[in-house]
């Protein structure tokens, strides 16, 4: 037995072609290994904004977990923050809920209950709930949207009427379906949108459940008379998030909000638009000139462009033979990243991450240019055994590559707040300068 | 309503105590999940996998996979790992999922001993039932695949029950050789609920203490009081001769049980034994003084990880 990690180069993967990934480097041909990566990226629920998190951005809303008790168990961890506080309540599921499906039944009176547990203890009676349900109501194939329709019209005619009641699946069963959990949760949270009258100078940023802050983006919009951007983030109430109807048109930072963004041109009329987050300059640009023609914006981006390119070249100058190892347990796609800093005239000696056939074109350019890369997948098997001695980095992205890589210098880059753009690459490039610096002294 | 939680959030589940029990013994630990009851094993129940690498791994189910029954794929995974990781036997471990499709235990063990050439222990939890079920479950199937009937080595004394989602940090493994000398061992101590469990599955005389709190009265703690914790950690202190009532979310067993304790499941009932109580002293994880803000006794703070998750 060799003991080591699979791994695949660049240049081999290459060779074998788009429908010849090997097996190791793909979802669903192994038993998943347990790595920070896999918690985050294979459980909907478990890290970062999995679905009770997502579901619960929506202003004024609580969340009632109507599952089996282990599926709601790490949701100690979210509870103790602050801003979820009273926020999560439990229907916990027993076996003959499992052969019955009596759960569902209990659900229009468990709504109430905990209705009346929230005004009885003088806290704020919230303006929905979401009902999050798990694998076993995907398999139970349970019409959730009926159950919620038929415990939010049983709220009618008393003291609670008017709240809505939504369902939010986190079903890690349908991770790789057509309608994944974060797919569904998105569509689920902007459902609540009512139709209103548009505002030409309105437009939302959906994608994220943290805001994006300091990035140019919302200079840009700003400077083009664009009065009232909107993410779910920034709302404070339930009333300020119905406002995100009004918007003229959708900024989709996240191809997981696409569907919602579908639905809302289709139910509300707002059309969208979609930037993706990459770490090229180059592409940044041409993203805002699409977006500058597209919606009618006057966006001049020299300014920010030249200070990521500042960035990038004061890092390269005080380590001109930088080498990474990228994770992909990060705000970048581990692919996208790898090839960019390659781009920028850096190494890049190792990437974890699992490679969907639609980031082939990553490798494939990765090829050319830095055909030695290996790449390993975060979830396979042999990981257990990765040693990091045969590493030549000397810094890491990403909060698995620290995993992995203890002893490196590591930017976790893996904050809820989602860097974006230009501000982006500036930031990362500055936070690697401050590690590598720090590492030193 | 019963089963509705208003204030705690639910206790470790059995699939976690059947992992916990199998963590250190050098299994591949497969769960039969899709990703997330794995994630909250590695990523909540089990505190060691921050600290050291185990074996433990999602069967990475997905909706076909299930629907379908693709017991077949698993094994194949399964021998696939097997193939390429050193390891003295498989676990597999339960969870909702095989639960809902009503998966076939010794079946699957069966097809999965056919590919691999190693024992292969299945765990039946189904994420319904509490941690000291699985870890009950854990140790029967370790002692039905290992325990030697009559052991070559005589050890003194075994404890079982002893985990971390009892005791946290105060936890101590037992080992493969451990269970296959289990019947000659001299003497057998429960530890916890799961404990006596395995002891009366055994079949032989045993003691029922807790090792950390013997000799170890929790400070603070004065006139009539309310143990809520694992009933052998509430007979322990008892047994030390403090006025004691057993409160537990978890199993109660009549070895341990005297007039005024009792199993609860709800929150009220745990609000109900507090305010008809009229305790001096209430012993148990401080989580749990959200469900009775206005008690003004005593508190002494008795973590137990499978109640809040604190270590």
């Amino acid at each position: 037995m060799k003991h080591e990690a699979v791994f695949f180069t660049a240049e081999e993967i290459l060779k074998r072609g788009k429908a010849d990934i090997p097996d190791e480097l793909l979802s669903g041909k192994n038993l998943v290994y347990s790595s920070p990566a896999t918690l985050a990226y294979n459980s909907p629920g478990a890290e970062g904004f999995g679905v009770k998190r997502a579901g619960l951005s929506v202003p004024e809303s609580i969340m009632l977990i109507v599952a089996p008790g282990c599926c709601g168990r790490n949701t100690s961890l979210i509870s103790s923050m602050p801003e979820y506080k009273n926020r999560f309540f439990y229907l916990e599921m027993n076996e003959p809920d499992l052969v019955t499906g009596r759960h569902l039944n209990k659900i229009p009176d468990a709504v109430k209950e905990v209705l009346s547990f929230l005004k009885d203890s003088g806290r704020k009676v919230p303006k929905a709930v979401m009902i999050c349900i798990t694998c076993v109501d995907a398999l139970l194939g349970t019409d959730m949207d009926r159950v919620c329709r038929k415990a939010e019209d049983a709220l009618t005619g008393g003291e609670f009427e008017g709240v809505k009641v939504r369902p939010c699946y986190m079903y890690a069963l349908t991770r790789e379906g057509r309608r994944p959990p974060m797919v569904h949760v998105r569509q689920t949270i902007y459902s609540l949108l009512e139709p209103m009258e548009k505002d030409p100078r309105s437009v939302n940023i959906i994608g994220g459940f943290a805001p994006i802050e300091d990035t140019e983006l919302i200079t840009y919009l700003k400077s083009s008379g664009i009065r009232n951007i909107r993410q779910i983030s920034t709302c404070r109430t339930y009333e300020e998030f119905l406002q995100m109807a009004s918007a003229n048109f959708n900024i989709v930072i996240d191809p997981e909000a696409r569907a919602a963004a579908e639905d809302m041109n289709k139910n509300l009329n707002i059309p969208y638009i979609e930037l993706t987050r990459v770490y090229s300059t180059d592409k940044i640009s041409s993203q805002y000139k699409a977006l500058s023609s597209v919606a009618g914006l006057d966006i001049i981006d020299s300014e920010e462009k030249a200070e990521a390119d500042e960035a990038v070249a004061r890092l390269k100058e005080a380590y001109p033979d930088l080498t990474f190892n990228v994770g992909e347990c990060t705000n970048a796609n581990a692919f996208e990243l790898a090839l960019s800093l390659v781009r920028m005239g850096f190494k890049v000696d190792e990437i974890y991450a699992t490679l969907a056939p639609e980031n082939f074109v990553y490798v494939k350019n990765l090829a050319m240019l830095s055909p030695d890369t290996k790449i390993y997948c975060n979830m396979e098997p042999t990981m257990l055994y990765y040693k990091i001695s045969s590493s030549k980095a000397q810094v890491t992205v990403g909060k698995d590559a620290k995993f992995y890589c203890p002893d490196i210098p590591n930017i976790a880059w893996n904050q809820d707040t989602r860097p974006f753009g230009y501000q982006g690459v500036r930031d990362l490039m500055n936070k690697v300068f401050e590690a590598l610096k720090e590492a030193e002294a | 309503m019963k089963g509705l939680r208003k204030v705690l959030t639910p206790f470790a589940p059995d699939q976690s105590g059947a992992s916990g029990v199998l963590y250190s013994m050098g299994a591949l630990i497969v769960i039969i999940d899709a990703g997330g009851c794995t994630g909250n094993v590695c990523g909540f129940d089990e505190p060691r996998w921050h600290e050291t690498r185990s074996a433990v791994f999602s069967a990475g189910l997905r909706d076909m996979d299930a629907i379908l029954g693709r017991d077949e794929l698993l094994a194949s995974k399964i021998k696939s790992a097997t193939d390429r990781i050193d390891t003295s036997f498989v676990a597999v471990i339960g969870t909702p999922v095989p639960a809902t499709i009503g998966t076939d235990y010794k079946a699957l063990k069966r097809l999965i001993g056919s590919k691999v050439d190693i024992p292969v222990v299945p765990v039946q939890t189904n994420g319904m039932k509490l941690y000291n079920e699985g870890e009950k479950e854990a140790y029967k199937a370790l002692i039905d695949e290992f325990a030697d009937a009559v052991p070559s080595v005589t050890k003194d004394q075994i404890v079982l029950g002893l985990t971390p989602l009892t005791y946290g940090k105060d936890h101590i493994d037992i080992t493969l050789d451990d269970i296959k000398n289990i019947r000659g061992a001299k003497t057998l101590i429960a530890a916890s609920s799961s404990g006596i469990d395995a002891c009366e599955y055994l079949g032989r005389d045993f003691e029922i203490v807790s090792p950390v709190f013997k000799n170890n009265i929790p400070e603070g703690i004065t006139g009539k009081t309310l143990v809520c914790h694992d009933e052998v950690v509430g007979k322990t202190i008892r047994d030390a001769g403090v006025d004691v009532d057993i409160a537990t979310f978890f199993k109660l067993h009549d070895a341990v049980k005297k007039e005024g304790d009792k199993k609860i499941t709800e929150e009220d009932e745990f609000i109900a034994m507090v305010r008809d109580g009229r305790y001096d002293t209430i012993a148990a994880d401080i989580c749990l003084k959200d469900l009775v803000p206005d008690y003004k006794g005593n508190w002494v703070d008795l973590k137990c990880f499978a109640i809040s998750g604190r270590t």
